[in-house]
Formats: C-alpha cells, structure tokens, sequence
C-alpha cells in the first residue's frame, strides 16, 4: 500500500512538474493555512528530531563531499549574475568569489565586513556627495598566493563599468550611483571620478548627490575584488585627480580571451578567486559543477571557514529529487516545496533517512493587477474581486498545507513582518470572502446598471456610465499554461465574481507573452496576472509604486499604479536612516496599511519551503535570507 | 534519366524547399509575440535605475540587429548560417555553435543506442511472430506491443525508476555521470553507459511496440505470396525462405521507417530528458523556444530540415538497393 501511494505521489508529481516545465511559468508553491497565526515562531524552526540526533562535531579541517540537487539548471557560467540568470549558478558564484566589503548578515541586515576591512570611513561631502573610504587588511590573498590589494578592488569597478567590458557582451554593472559613471561608461573619458585608489590597502568610493540620503546608503560601500593580474595581465591601476583609470593594453581583444575564452576563460573557469570555495570543474554533458575548499580563504563577517571538503552541485528533475535523495545521488535538496514534493521528503525523515529544516519564503504568490487599465483602474474594483476569492480555501487546497495567507506586500520571512505580526493582525483588511461587500463596493463605485441603461436588476453583468458611455464590468485574465495556480483560480473565482456582476474573461499564453503583455510591450493588456514574487536584500517600495513611469515601464512598477498616497507611503521609507529601526517599522506599517486598502495584487499565498538532507549533513541552519550557499559554511559532513 | 541526374535534380529540390523553409520558419518565429531582449536579459532590470536598464536595453537590442527591417534580418541570418555562423544564444549569451555541440552529442548517443536496442530486438521478434501467427508466442508478444507503444514514455519512465532506481537500485535515477565521477576514460564509458540503460530502456520500449508489429504486418504479407510458396515448393529450408526471401520483399516499408529513425537520430524527446535529465536537443530547443532565443530554435530547425531532405534522399537510394526493381528514375 506504501508502495502504491509511493508511485501514485511520483507519478502525480512528475506529471505536475512536465506540466509546469512546458510552460516555463511560476515556479511550484505550497502553503500553510494552519501556520499562519504561528508563521513567526516556525521561521528555520530545523526539525525536532534531526537536532535530537545531532551527535556528530564539527570537524577542524575540511573533509567529505556533499551533492546539492537543483532544480534550477546548472550552466557553465561564474562570472555573476549579468551574464547568466541562474539562482543556483549566482549562488556559486558567492560561493567562489569573496571579499566584499559589505555583507548581508545572518540577521538580515547589511554591515561592514570586518574579515576584509581594517577600517572604514564615511565623509559627508559639502556638495552633498558621500565618500566612502575603505582599508582593507592585510593578509588578505587570492587562491593562487598572491595578494589582494585595494587594487583589485578598484580594477573591478573600472572593469565592470567599461565600455570596453561592454564590447565583449557584458550588460555592465551600472554603477550609476558614483560620481562620473556616465562620462566614463561612456567612454567620455578614461578615468572614473567617484573611484579613487589611495594606497595599496586603501581606495574610495564617492555616491552623487542625488542619491543620498537612501535608507540602504551602506549598500553603496559594497565592492568585491577581481584578480587585475589574471583578467588583465600587463594593465595596472592608478590614481588621477579626476579618478583611477586602468593603464597599459586594456582592450576588447584582451578580454576576449581572458574573460570569454570558452576554455580558459574567467567567466567559465575561475582558478583565481578568493572565496570559500574554488571552482574545481564543470560538466558540461552531465550540467554538474564541482567546488574545493579554499584553504586560503580568511573566512566570512564572522570568520568563519568551510569545513566540507568537495561540493559537487548538479541538476535534478523535481519528478524524482525526492528518490535521488533517498538513493543518496544527492545529499540536499534545498527550497523544496509543493505539498507532493513536502510530504515524499517528509515521509523519508519519518523513515530516517533524512534530515529536514523549514522556513518561510521571503516572498508570496499574488493576483497582480494592471491598475491602468479600465476596470481595475479602480480600487473598488479590485477590493470587489478580493472579497471574491476565498483565499484561505484556495491556499489550503493549493498547497496542502505548507504555506500561509497574507494581506499585504510582505513575506513570513521579513524581519518587518515578525516585528509587526500582532499589528498587522489586528490592522489590516484581511478580506474574507463576502459577496454582499463585493457587490456594495461595486454599487458604490457606479456599477449599478443593465446593458440596456436600466438599473442593476441583480443578475448578468454589471455597466457603469462613463463619460456617457455604457461599460461592462469585465475581468480580463491573462495566465501561463499548465500553471496549477490558473487552474484553481479558474474554478475558484468565476463564480463568486458572476454573482457580484463580473465577467472574468481568461486567456492562457506562455511566459514571454505574459511578460509582454505585463511590460505593456505587445498590443494588449489584461487587467490581471496570477504571479509570484519574492523580496530583494535591499526591499524598495518607493520604486515599485513610484508614479513616474520610467518605473512602470523598467518592470518595477508593474501595477502601473498611480496612487499618490501609495507612492507616498512607499517614499516615506527610503530616506529613513538604516539605523533608525523605529522609525522604519513605523513608515513600514503605514505603507502596508495604505496598500492593504489599495489593493494593487490579491496576496495569495507565502510558501514554508523545505530543505531536505541526508542525515549525514549537520548544523544545517538556512533560512530564506540565509540561504544554502551561506549556511554551507556553518555545516559539515560525518562519512 | 541516370541516377546521377536524379540526384542533381533532388539536390536542386532540396536547396530550393531548404529557402522556402527557412523564409517560413524566419518569419513564423519572429512574429512570436514575447520581447527577445527583455528575456535576454532577464531579472537584470531589477538591479539598476530604468535609464540605465533602459540604455542597456537600447544597446542589445541594436547588438542583437532588432532594429532593421525583418527582410534584412532574413538575409543577414541566412548568409550568417550559410558561412557557419549560427548566431549568439540570448539565453546562454554565447556564441550558438559553443552551446550546441554537448546536447547534440547526448542525443545522439542515446538515441543511437536505444535505436540500436529496437532493432535488434524488434525485427527478429516481428519475424517469429508472423512465423508463428496466431499462435500464443504471437499472441502475447501482441499484447505485450500494445501495451509497449500505449503507454506514455513519462509514466514508463517513472515506473522504470521507481522499480529498478528506487526499490532495487541498479540504475541511476537521473544524469549523465555519477555525481563527482573520476576516473579515465574507460571507466567514463562505463558510468555513461550505466546512466544511459534507463532512458535507453524506456526509449526503446515504444519503439519496440510498434516496430515489431510492423514487421509482423509486412512478414505476413510476404509470406502469402506465390514465390514463398514456390520457394517453399522447391525444397528449400524454412529459414531460408523466411530470411532470405521473405524478409527481404518485406523490407521497403521497413526500410522507410528505419530512414526516420536514422533522422530522428537528433531529435531529441523532452519528456525523457527532463524525466533523467539527459541534457539533449529536445530539451534545448523547447527552452529555446520559451525563452525566444530564435539564434537556437532556427538553428536546430533548420538542421532537421536539412535532415529530413536528405534523409527522403537516402530513402531513396536505400530502395534500390534493398529492392533492384526499384529505380531512381521512376
């Protein structure tokens, strides 16, 4: 019976995961109805039983292997995020490459790296400017021996912000907050005035005026260094009164072959790096990179050294990760959700055989809104479908059980929501399905006719008068296919919304047109989208309800809301200093509130995501700001 | 008209159905709705200011050659593709050629292998079944068949894996290589080799299915025929009718499919390389497609097509020589 309900959960997995692979969309989501009033306690709550049984210590020199499955595939690709997309190769990347200046800290929050940095300095200029000036310490060394000096640092912000590096098909690191970023991007001139390098442990970094004050300022000081010897062998950096600028035969050609080469290359072959892990090789037939300990490396904020000798990181399907891991072909499988998926992982920790630890997502499942668009321009309109949908029964049923509910623009993860859960429970709208509300918003909001001008009889479709002209209240609804989130929101919304007088019309596409039709790319819009979204380190509002639509048409405004009162609320927070807490958790609640009433996305769901591991990992602590590549170096292996 | 003049003729006919082909595929593609660009560069957008995201797209989008009129895109790709440049992968950002070449050579190992497992197995099972008609040998291989080219490959892939990966471990459940594999290059072979039974293994079973049953069908039409029974008649031994005037009347509708399959050699079956993760051409060209990297799906397109015109080529010669009546001529 075990082996039957065994192959019914993998053939049902399997047949969901094809299905959410052909159409490339979002990304399988579960959800915990019952968790929801107890989301801030349960936050990397490892379980019970696996810290029970964690007898083993943690070893003083690196030894054992550990195999990370992925669903993400995994491509020969290490330079960093601009020229790959990939969550899981970004995060090798982290795991290769080190040194930064600035870090984002187990606890959520940005601070200094005191690991790389001797000291640091921070010079409020009187046009406004701010210099950051960074020393760095010594000792500091690349895997190959050699020393990091601050002129790795520097090489790497006028590398990266060249319009030679562009030549060579880099998108660029667009450091545009710096002083004299476009005249140099440009290749206006050679030298890059915000960058200084001031001795061989010392450099500079100088934010335009405009820019400031920002509440993420510290972000600013955020360099990490690139080895100038091996990328560009023969240049060298030095200082200018009007800024560094690199010297010697520093050509496209040049980085053609020590960046692009396709065998050699730094972009798919890193020998010189300076992060925990060195890159050890990809296979490129079987998408499976491997990692060594760096045995030089100074160890992370807190000092602290990898002790797991190989890691070897590999694609897996989602159809059978549960039995890979089972069959020991790998070792962790980390952000794993989907009640199938949850429950198979489970039943092997129930057996022994693994190792479990849960977290919220920092993010949630949404209905998202094209507030510029007739009828959801409105925000009765969108309160009105709100009231539609039984939210609770839709996650529960969705997911299964491993995900929660929310009101509002946050996630279970964020610090701000575990500081403010009380408040948030007794101050926002949670909307619980209730057609009557539905229907008086809409009559309150115009839509009280037939189609032939007479008043609302109480069935069919409502229409409003605008400017004269009859309107019917049409929902149009634009979803990936094969998306399960489509699927229970066809069944679940069209009834509630018939009976208050919507019509929702649905269309299924494929991603790339979704995204045209969200980026108003193509010739047509819808009023809605089902999506996912998940929140950045650095999470700002302001740009995402801002009302200048340079943000609506770069993606980051994709409500295209014009909402002076939102856009308030969210700007209100980005020139609160990053140490005033108080006063951010303040201006938090605030913009919360007004989004909850405004509605721009129905929330629907934040995920409790799993990582599922072999009893053989130990002090696994990952959360959903700490992520795998980072809890990596607190855990070890007993072989 | 000789056979040399006929292969002139067909080659004429296959560059020209070749630009047909590839002015249709071109302009169906490009007419796809969903931004290239915006794909290409993907979450990038979320980490700079909008003028600087949007001047980063201004500048791709001219890099890519998105601004000239379609026609002249035509033409710049198709002279491109002609001299051997494919053009740049948008989503692996490389030069097309550079990203190809390992999920071409997945394919083909596996479909060759598992190409090689129908026929063996499938053309000597399809004689002995129409030998023995009606019998119960037939019967149960009949049975067996149908349920073998029934089944979707997906849930014959998952079983496979569940009973000979899960509950009894001999094979790998997924991937080329063990994970962290050393070892030399025979010992690579071998753990390749390991890999591949599985998707092999389900690959081969539809295949088995409806090949076996096809043979079957034509034996059993040969095996009427006057000159069996003259053969049979003149004293000769049964194996030698069957396999040496039997089976090779039968052999020209085989000789059809067996060409196919020699084409579909490269193409590559998204199911079971998502199921083991085979990394293949089915996979790329589907992902190519969802991501409207057109450099990839006209490339890999376009190489089909030209595997499909010469393969009904090579059909054509396989004829006459598996059959002397044949000509080229008619």
């Amino acid at each position: 019976m075990k082996n039957a309900t065994k192959i019914a959960s993998l053939l049902l997995a399997g047949t969901m995961a094809v299905s959410l692979a052909a159409c490339g969309g979002q990304e399988t989501v579960t959800n915990d109805a019952a968790a929801d009033s107890s989301a801030s306690s349960t936050e990397a709550a490892t379980s019970e039983e696996a810290a029970a049984e964690e007898t083993s210590t943690r070893p003083t020199e690196p030894s054992g292997q550990l195999v990370i499955g992925s669903t993400t595939q995994v491509i020969n690709e290490f330079y960093d995020t601009a020229f790959s997309n990939s969550a899981t190769n970004y995060a090798m990347y982290d795991l290769i490459h080190g040194g930064d200046t600035v870090v984002y800290t187990k606890e959520g929050e940005f601070a200094y790296n005191d690991t790389v940095l001797a000291s640091h300095e921070e010079t409020d200029n009187e046009d406004g400017s701010k210099t950051y000036t960074m020393t760095i310490n010594d000792g500091l060394v690349w895997s190959d021996g050699s020393p990091i000096t601050a002129k790795d640092y520097v090489f790497a912000m006028l590398l990266e912000n060249s319009p030679t590096m562009i030549e060579i098909g880099y998108p660029g690191a667009n450091m545009n907050v710096y002083v004299g970023y476009e005249e140099y991007n440009e290749g206006a001139t050679d030298t890059f005035a915000g960058v200084h390098l001031i001795d061989d442990m010392t450099f500079s970094l100088t934010v335009k005026a405009e820019e400031l004050p920002y509440h993420y300022d510290i972000s600013y000081a955020i360099a990490r260094p690139r080895p100038m010897a091996v990328i560009a062998p023969g240049c060298d950096v030095e200082d200018t009164e009007n800024g560094a600028r690199i010297t010697g035969d520093f050509t496209s050609e040049l980085l053609e072959e020590t960046i692009n080469n396709i065998d050699t290359g730094y972009r798919y072959n890193p020998q010189v790096t300076c992060g925990p892990y060195l890159f050890a090789g990809f296979d490129e037939a079987a998408q499976e990179a491997t990692l060594k300990v760096n045995p030089k490396y100074n160890g992370d904020y807190r000092g602290v050294k990898p002790v797991i000798e190989t890691l070897v990181v590999r694609t897996v399907s989602s159809d059978t990760m549960v039995n890979e891991l089972e069959a020991g072909s790998v070792d962790l499988l980390f952000q794993s959700s989907g009640a199938d998926t949850i429950n198979a992982g489970l039943d092997l920790v129930e057996e022994g055989i693994a190792a479990d630890t849960t977290y919220y997502r920092n993010g949630y499942g949404k209905i998202q809104f094209d507030c510029s668009v007739f009828p959801t321009d409105s925000a009765a309109v969108r309160q009105a479908i709100a009231y539609c949908l039984d939210r609770n029964e839709f996650a529960r049923q969705y997911s299964g059980g491993y995900a929660a509910v929310v009101n509002a623009a946050y996630g279970l993860a964020q610090v701000e929501y575990t500081e403010n859960a009380d408040w948030l429970a007794e101050n926002l709208n949670s909307y619980e399905v209730n057609v009557d509300t539905a229907k008086e918003l809409l009559e309150a909001d115009g839509w009280n006719l037939n189609a032939d001008g007479t008043p609302y009889s109480g069935t069919g479709t409502r229409y409003k008068d605008v400017d004269g002209t009859l309107q019917p209240l049409v929902i149009t609804w634009c979803n990936s296919e094969g998306n399960p989130v489509s699927d229970l929101l066809a069944t679940m919304l069209p009834t509630n919304m018939a009976e208050a007088g919507m019509e929702l019309k649905a269309t299924t596409t494929d991603f790339a047109t979704l995204q045209d039709c969200i980026n108003h790319a193509g010739e047509t819009t819808y009023n809605m989208y089902n999506l996912a979204t998940g929140f950045a380190t650095a999470n700002s509002p302001w740009y995402y309800y801002s009302t200048d639509e340079m943000w609506m048409r770069a993606g980051y405004n994709s409500n295209w809301i014009v909402d002076q009162e939102l856009a308030d609320a969210s700007g209100a927070m980005k020139n609160i200093p990053y140490e005033d807490t108080e006063a951010w958790m303040e201006a938090w609640r605030n913009y919360i509130k007004v989004w909850n009433e405004k509605m721009p996305d129905i929330p629907l769901y934040s995920d409790e995501y799993f990582d599922f591991y072999s009893t053989k990992l130990h002090g696994w602590e990952a959360t959903a700001i700490w992520g795998w590549e980072r809890a990596l170096l607190d855990a070890w292996v007993s072989e | 008209m000789g056979k040399g003049r006929y292969l002139v003729r067909r080659l004429v006919y296959i560059v020209f159905v070749f630009f047909i082909i590839s002015i249709l595929m071109f302009f169906i593609y490009k007419s796809m709705p969903g931004d290239p660009v915006r794909m290409m560069l993907g979450d990038v957008s979320q980490s700079m200011k909008p003028d600087a995201y949007q001047a980063l797209y201004d500048r791709t989008y001219l890099q890519l050659g998105l601004d000239k009129p379609l026609v002249v895109q035509y033409f710049i790709w198709i002279g491109n593709m002609l001299t051997g440049n494919f053009g740049y992968s948008t989503q692996y950002k490389r030069d097309v050629i550079e990203v190809i070449g390992t999920p071409m050579l997945n394919t083909l190992m596996l479909n060759a292998v598992s190409m090689l497992v129908v026929f063996a197995i499938s053309i000597p099972l399809g004689i002995a079944t129409a030998v023995r008609k009606n019998g119960v040998f037939d019967k149960f291989i009949q049975v067996i068949t149908i349920v073998g080219y029934s089944l979707p490959s997906f849930i014959i892939a998952l079983l496979l894996i569940f009973a000979f990966a899960v509950k009894i471990p001999i094979f790998p459940i997924s991937g080329v290589r063990s994970p962290g594999f050393s070892g030399n290059g025979f010992e690579m072979f071998l753990d390749t080799a390991w890999h591949m039974a599985l998707p092999a293994i389900v690959m081969s079973i539809s295949g088995i299915g409806s090949i076996t049953r096809y043979v079957r069908a034509e034996m059993i039409d040969v095996l009427r025929m006057d000159y069996i029974k003259t053969a049979r008649a003149k004293g000769l031994k049964e194996k030698t009718v069957i396999y040496v005037h039997a089976f090779r009347n039968a052999l020209i509708p085989i000789v059809t499919i067996a060409t196919a399959w020699v084409v579909a050699l490269f193409g590559g079956s998204v199911v079971i390389e998502s199921v083991f993760l085979w990394p293949g051409l089915g996979k790329m060209l589907i992902d190519g497609l969802m991501q409207r990297d057109f450099s990839i799906v006209l490339t890999m397109q376009m190489f089909y097509v030209i595997l499909a015109l010469a393969g009904n080529v090579i059909m054509d010669i396989a004829y006459t020589i598996v059959d002397p009546r044949v000509r080229l001529e008619n």
